[in-house]
Parts: C-alpha cells; sequence; structure tokens
C-alpha cells in the first residue's frame, strides 16, 4: 500500500535507550526531579504527551514566592501574569477576612522597588515550558509528544517503560521510573498502587478567564454551601486588567453541575454588580482533590510525585506548591540512592515516601484531618462557619500551615 | 449509583472542556482513556459506577447500555 511519506523528518534529539531516571510528566513536580537529578550528573528523561506543556489549562496558577524560590525559580516575567499581595476571605454573605500584607507587613511587601510580593499568578502554559526549560538546560532530555505507556521491571535493577512517540512505539530503560503524570495518573496504576480516589473527595471545577472585573492584587476565596457546595468559589487577579472566576463542588453534594454553579454565582451572589459586566475570554476546568496524599507512593523501581501521588493541600486543592517542593525530595533522594548502588526495591524505596512524610506529607494528613471533620458536619450553617473560619486561619500570616 | 449492565460512554465534545476530571475520577485500569484525554468512549465499561458523567463540570458525558458478551 502506498503510504505518505513527510518531505522531511522531524528532528527528535536524543535516541538513548538507557537512562537513570525516565520521568512520565512534565508539570510542575516532574520538571523540577528532572532538573535537580540532571543537575547532580544522573541521565535523565522527562517524557510529556503534551504538544505544549500546561495546556489546555486545568489550573488558576495561584503559587507563593516562598514556593519557587525555595525550588532555585526565580520570579520571571516569562510566566508571571500578576503578583499576589494577600487573601481575601468572604463568608456566603460576604462578610470579608483581609489579609493584606502590603498593610500587615509593610516595609517587607508591596509593589515598591525594594519591597517583594508574596507570591504569584503564574500562566501554566509559559510556567511549566520555563521549568522544563531549566530542567533541559541542567541536562534533561525532554521528548513532548510522548505518551507513557507501561513499564515492566527486568529483573537486573532496571525496569523497562514503554512509550509511544509520535506514533512510534518504544522502550527505554531506565533504572527509576518516576510518575508525575499529575492527576490522571496512569504510571500509579501500571505499578498496581491504590490511587482511586472518592467521589466524596474530588471537586468539580469550572473557571472562566473574565475582562470588566476588578481586582486589587488579593487571592479571594468565597466559601459557602449556597455558592459552591463541598467546595469553594474564587475571584483570582490574572494580569493586563483580567480575572478569573471559578469555583468547584463536590457531585454529591449537589444536584447541579459546576457550570450551573458558576453561572449563579456570578448572577446571584453579592458580588453580581461587580460581575454585572464580566466578559468571558477562557474558559477551564479540571478536578482539584480535597483528599489525602497516597498511602503508598512507591513501588519496585518506581515513585510517584506531585498531583500522581496526591501531594496537594486538602483544604485549598493547592498544588503547585507541594508538586515543586515533592519533586525536589524526591530528586534528593534518588540522587543518594543511586549513588549507593542499591536494589531499586520497593521495600528500598519506601525510603524516599519517609522522607516526604517528614518534610510535608504529615502535615497534609493532619490538614486532611481537619478538612474531614468539618465536611463531616451535616449542620449547614455550622459547616459554613467552620471552613470560614479555618480558611481564614489556613491563610493568616500565624497560621502553622503557612508552608504548604 | 452502580449499575450492572456494562455502558458505553459518548462526550459530547462541543461541550468538553478538555479538563481531565473524568479520567481522574474513574477507577479503571489504566489506559481507559480516549485520544482527547477523556474516558474512553470506544469500548464498553463494566464497572459502571457513573461517577465520570457525576464529575464532568459540563455534564458532556452520556451512556448507552452496552449489550452483555454471550461466549
Ligand atoms: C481548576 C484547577 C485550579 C487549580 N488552581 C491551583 C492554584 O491556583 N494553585 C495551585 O497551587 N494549584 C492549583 N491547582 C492544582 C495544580 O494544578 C496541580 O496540583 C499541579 O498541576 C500538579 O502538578 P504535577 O506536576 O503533579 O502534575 P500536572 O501539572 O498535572 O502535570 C502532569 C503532566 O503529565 C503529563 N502526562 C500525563 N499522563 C502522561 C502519560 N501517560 N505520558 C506522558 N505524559 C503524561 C501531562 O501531559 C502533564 O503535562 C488547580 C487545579 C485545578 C484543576
Ligand atoms: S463508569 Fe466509572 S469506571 Fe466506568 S468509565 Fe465512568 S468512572 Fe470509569
Ligand atoms: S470531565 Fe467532561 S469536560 Fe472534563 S474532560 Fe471529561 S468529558 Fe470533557
Amino acid at each position: 500500500m502506498a503510504r505518505y511519506r513527510p518531505y522531511f523528518t522531524l528532528y527528535l534529539g536524543s535516541m538513548d535507550k538507557q537512562y537513570d531516571l525516565v520521568i512520565v510528566g512534565s508539570g510542575p513536580a516532574g520538571a523540577t526531579v528532572g532538573r535537580f537529578a540532571a543537575q547532580a550528573g544522573l541521565k535523565v528523561l522527562i517524557i510529556d504527551k503534551r504538544q505544549e506543556l500546561g495546556a489546555p489549562i486545568q489550573c488558576s496558577g495561584a503559587v507563593s514566592r516562598h514556593a519557587l524560590e525555595e525550588v532555585g525559580i526565580t520570579p520571571n516575567a516569562e510566566f508571571i501574569q500578576e503578583p499576589i499581595y494577600g487573601f481575601g476571605i468572604y463568608n456566603q454573605i460576604g462578610d470579608c477576612t483581609t489579609i493584606d500584607y502590603r498593610q500587615l507587613k509593610g516595609d517587607e511587601y508591596g509593589p515598591e522597588k525594594g519591597k517583594k510580593p508574596l507570591g504569584y499568578v503564574v500562566d501554566r502554559r509559559r510556567f511549566d515550558r520555563y521549568l522544563m526549560t531549566m530542567a533541559e538546560r541542567a541536562g534533561a532530555i525532554v521528548w513532548l509528544k510522548t505518551e507513557g505507556l507501561g513499564y515492566a521491571a527486568t529483573g537486573n535493577g532496571h525496569c523497562d517503560v514503554q512509550m509511544r512517540r509520535f506514533n512510534e512505539f518504544l522502550t527505554i530503560r531506565t533504572r527509576i521510573l518516576v510518575g508525575a503524570d499529575g492527576l490522571q495518573s496512569q504510571v500509579g496504576k501500571w505499578a498496581g498502587l491504590r490511587t482511586h480516589i472518592k467521589i466524596t473527595e474530588l471537586a468539580s471545577c469550572l473557571q472562566y478567564v473574565v475582562d470588566q472585573v476588578e481586582t486589587e492584587g488579593l487571592l479571594e476565596i468565597i466559601t459557602g454551601h449556597e455558592w459552591a457546595p463541598g467546595g469553594y468559589a474564587w475571584v483570582f487577579p490574572k494580569g493586563h486588567g483580567y480575572a478569573e472566576i471559578g469555583l468547584g463542588v463536590i457531585p454529591t453534594m449537589t444536584q447541579q453541575n459546576a457550570q450551573w454553579h458558576l453561572k449563579k454565582f456570578m448572577e446571584q451572589s453579592f458580588f453580581q454588580k461587580r460581575f454585572k459586566n464580566a466578559r468571558i475570554l477562557e474558559i477551564q476546568g479540571g478536578g482539584v482533590p480535597l483528599a489525602s496524599p497516597l498511602r503508598v507512593q512507591f513501588a519496585d523501581n518506581l515513585i510517584l510525585v506531585g498531583d500522581a501521588a496526591r501531594h496537594v493541600n486538602p483544604i485549598t486543592g493547592g498544588g503547585i506548591h507541594t508538586a515543586l517542593s515533592g519533586g525536589y525530595i524526591a530528586a534528593s533522594f534518588l540522587i543518594d540512592f543511586l549513588q549507593e548502588d542499591r536494589d531499586a526495591s520497593a521495600k528500598n524505596m519506601e525510603g524516599y515516601q519517609e522522607q516526604w512524610l517528614a518534610a510535608l506529607g504529615n502535615k497534609m494528613w493532619k490538614l486532611h484531618g481537619i478538612k474531614t471533620k468539618i465536611f463531616h458536619n451535616q449542620n449547614i450553617v455550622e459547616r459554613d462557619q467552620q471552613l470560614y473560619a479555618t480558611m481564614s486561619d489556613y491563610f493568616s500570616p500565624h497560621s502553622e500551615y503557612k508552608k504548604i | 449509583m452502580t449499575k450492572k449492565i456494562p455502558v458505553l460512554f459518548s462526550v459530547g465534545w462541543n461541550a468538553c472542556i478538555n479538563c481531565g476530571a473524568c479520567v481522574a475520577i474513574c477507577p479503571q485500569e489504566a489506559g481507559f482513556i480516549s485520544p482527547f484525554d477523556t474516558i474512553a468512549v470506544d469500548r464498553p465499561c463494566d464497572i459502571a459506577c457513573m461517577l465520570c458523567e457525576a464529575i464532568c463540570p459540563v455534564t458532556t458525558i452520556t451512556h448507552e447500555l452496552a449489550p452483555l458478551k454471550t461466549n
């Protein structure tokens, strides 16, 4: 049969078949593991099935400055949409707890020269590409349009990862496979790990980037069963005078979908005047886990990191910071581990999870306990009050969880 | 909510926003995914827990009952 032959072949870069690390997924977690591991001299391959990282966007992009700097990312205009200086937490009738660092610590935080922001809203398309570039510059190989399909241990301290790259099936050998493939993670399933998330713990989210809605450099969070049953609504600054309005709902707590709730929030809430002229510029969504981390995040020759290991904040659903710092922890563990040349059995990989629990995970479990207690309360009025108080407390400068 | 009869899903692509929530909630084995990053639409699901339909923010997944295999 006559087949179409391309006039030229795409330059696909390195074709090595053996690596120290193969990382599935180049989001914040995977790119961070890859960058630190390559920096330490490991031979790293990162694959991602997308053609453009971060797109379509499934994220609002709020991240603290601390979270970036902690893992050596200098805030850069390439990915920043808008600097953030604090929070506004609302209850269902519009009472607001404002935590504005421009007022609380005016000598440190602000837009003026010599002062700094508390955090940023980043464009995930540009942010993820930036992190991938950092990994590449550190020496990692990145293949886009490459989907991981499965893996098998070879029994000699390695494993074979099956993948498809521009329609071509390949098998690449590696010492360790890192599953950084996000919330829809398949890598954990390959290893038979218990990755399933409860429907009561996954918020169905929809968000609109809009024109003609004013913001003031604050992340605004609106609580209340009335607006977002099981979750919360938000208004974030998006740069260029744009804003993002979004919400997440728990499907078992409502008969309606997120789209219906978002319309209701925009048209009927105490913000109806503010949103009156809103014009939709982008439509995005996703699932946000308000859940605990996976109990087991490792297997033979394999670890999971980021959303794939459910490294997310169970109260806010935020996962960029935890993906970045989890990525750093994973890389540090793997660098030491591979230097010692130990057998990559599940038993020996457990050390990763122990390090992660000590640094981050135990606090996440604690937050999950707080969250579960709130949502187990069947009294909606009380639950609304508790969620409002917890959110306000969480974002306060004195919160013990500030760094998650 | 569980149905015993396998179901075949279809996704209304016009409304789908490629958010991945249906895949995130799905307890099926690895690879039960469409080329557009939704749950698979080319083969029946025998778990039929319907969570994918429930999580979809724009309610664009529908199903029909798939005939039970007789062999
Ligand atoms: C609506 C919404 C709003 C959010 N807002 C915020 C926020 O404001 N702040 C915050 O901190 N967090 C937020 N989050 C959470 C945040 O987006 C995630 O926690 C974060 O992206 C996790 O990073 P990750 O690297 O683990 O995974 P991801 O960013 O999901 O990256 C996974 C990568 O793996 C790739 N991949 C998947 N499967 C395969 C495969 N088989 N083969 C190859 N590649 C594969 C994907 O293409 C993707 O690039 C939000 C989430 C949603 C849904
Ligand atoms: S019914 Fe359940 S198992 Fe089947 S595709 Fe939907 S979520 Fe997955
Ligand atoms: S949950 Fe709905 S909108 Fe999201 S990817 Fe699946 S079918 Fe599309």
